[in-house]
């Protein structure tokens, strides 16, 4: 994927892809910024593999403590617009 | 306490996914019908990447068409459940229903997964797909190429606390694993053991070296895959793949209450009082013994030492066993010594068949696939045919060839072998009436 011309919403509609991949429970969630995944129901193996895809999606290297951080998964999108 | 007779252990429950059917009836249908699904194998991974010489054939084997998994399965569990999970969560499934487990106490139930190194076709497409990406490897990879990953995934959805392990002993380890879930009930560890024959999911590595090795079949029959598996039959070149998993559910005979005439059983345990039919077999007397010896060669003396023992715990002559159901891989050295070892203790005059002649060789589930092919063809009446036995290596026996035979078995023999040394058997006791 071409990740030059992303906006944090691209990213945010990408990880919010990989979340209803993993939890299939989610497929009528309407995500928003504010959302945390812990509080939609990932379990921490849960969220690494949605960071994970999100970051094979977007050819980027970065360890996966970085993002720890992140409250939510607009701060996600946040945090890995800035890494590209 | 466990009431008056402790040692005398039933199957109570039967869960069975192969390439010829899923589920008790498709399979005892298919079995009696003399099904096959021997084809050239096509899923992922199964493949050569690339032929060393460019002439090599692709590898034969039984695959499973289409897997259906149960509703009730979560399919969040299942997005990352290997195929190995899958076939054991669906297999489960139908020997839990089978026994009406819903209303036993979850401390006092156990489960025994028999196989090892089960997801190898996984592991070499993860390595072959992340070889240049390691850095984005699922994390969850770490618990999937785990063994025990079938024993976390199947405790979590069916809410077993009594017990969970695996239990490796190669082509032996279905058996092995119905031999210490029932050592488990015995023992009063559990109440209810349920043991699984694990689907060994082979990746074109484990084919090219046990193809290397002697041990699977050739290109022999490249063109004719319908022909390939030919256990004791004078043709035979080495053992044929068949993707396929097993289970059966174990407890002690006094604490299930059961009238023949009515076929009705009452569940004892926890004051449940849950009706079903009654056991489909006691597992009358078993078996272990190991040659002290790694390689896959076979051997006479430790065959035969555990049919006798098996027959001696379950207090049989061998006389009294009407049907054997053999390991059977179709091994050049394998089968000659079996037959051997069934002749040297007197069992050249019970019906014989080889369920791997329709399913191929299960491996790790290949015990237990055998198990329950016994214990169905026990209640149908039935021995199923023997596929491509046109000339069988000893005419003396008495063979279940080209067509089923009309049978009813009191007493069964089955044999199990593992690279590694290690021999098994078990024998059966009907108690289900026809």
């Amino acid at each position: 994927m071409t990740t030059t011309a992303l906006a944090t919403e691209d990213i945010f509609a990408i990880i919010v892809g990989h979340a209803r991949e993993v939890l299939p429970g989610l497929d009528d969630h309407a995500f928003q910024f504010s959302d945390s995944l812990r509080d939609l129901g990932a379990n921490s193996i849960d969220r690494s593999e949605i960071v994970m895809l999100t970051l094979e999606s977007l050819s980027l290297k970065i360890p996966m403590i970085e993002v720890a951080k992140a409250e939510n998964m607009g701060e996600l999108a946040t945090l890995l617009h800035a890494r590209l | 306490m466990h009431g008056p007779d402790p040692a005398r252990i039933v199957v109570t429950g039967i869960g069975i996914t192969t390439s010829i059917g899923q589920g008790r009836r498709a399979f005892v249908d298919a079995l009696l019908a003399g099904e096959h699904r021997f084809s050239v194998m096509r899923r992922p991974g199964r493949q050569r990447p690339s032929a060393v010489d460019g002439t090599a054939a692709p590898f034969i084997g039984a695959e499973i068409a289409d897997l259906r998994m149960p509703a009730t399965i979560p399919t969040a569990m299942l997005r990352n459940a290997s195929w190995s999970a899958q076939a054991a969560l669906a297999t489960l499934h139908e020997a839990w229903e089978d026994a009406g487990l819903e209303n036993v106490d979850p401390d006092r139930i156990g489960l025994i997964v028999g196989g090892s190194n089960l997801q190898q076709r996984e592991l070499v497409q993860n390595q072959i797909k992340y070889q240049d990406r390691i850095e984005f490897l699922r994390p969850t990879h770490a618990m999937t190429f785990m063994d025990s990953d079938l024993c976390g995934i199947c405790s979590e959805v069916f809410g077993i606390r009594g017990l969970s392990i695996t239990v490796g002993g190669a082509s032996a380890s279905g058996q092995l694993a119905a031999i210490q879930a029932a050592e488990a009930v015995r023992s009063g560890q559990v109440d209810v053991c349920i043991a699984l024959g694990a689907l060994m999911d082979l990746s074109f590595f484990e084919c090219q070296a046990f193809r290397s090795l002697g041990a699977m079949g050739s290109d022999r029959f490249a063109d004719q895959p319908e022909l390939a598996c030919r256990p004791f039959d004078r043709d035979h070149d080495g053992f044929i793949f068949g993707e396929a998993c097993g289970a059966i559910v174990v407890r002690r005979a006094s604490d299930v209450t059961f009238d023949t005439k009515q076929d009705v059983t009452r569940d004892a345990v926890q004051g449940a009082m849950s009706h079903a039919r009654s056991p489909y077999a006691e597992l009358k007397g078993w078996a272990m013994a190991w040659d002290a010896n790694r390689n896959p060669n076979p051997s006479l003396e430790g065959e035969t030492t555990v049919i006798r023992r098996a027959l001696a715990m379950a207090g049989l002559a061998a006389d009294a066993i009407d049907y054997v159901n053999p390991h059977g891989t179709g091994s050049m050295v394998g089968d000659e010594t079996e037959l051997a070892a069934l002749r040297a203790c007197g069992l050249d005059h019970a019906y014989i068949n080889a369920t791997k002649s329709l399913v191929g060789h299960g491996l790790s589930a290949a015990g237990m696939v055998e198990l329950i092919a016994i214990m169905l063809q026990m209640e149908a009446g039935k021995l199923h045919p023997t596929r491509n036995l046109e000339n069988p290596m000893d005419a003396g026996f008495r063979w279940v060839a080209a067509d089923p035979v009309d049978h009813r078995v009191e007493r069964a023999l089955n044999m199990s072998m593992g690279f590694g040394g290690i021999n098994t058997a078990v024998c059966l006791q009907r108690c289900r009436p026809l």
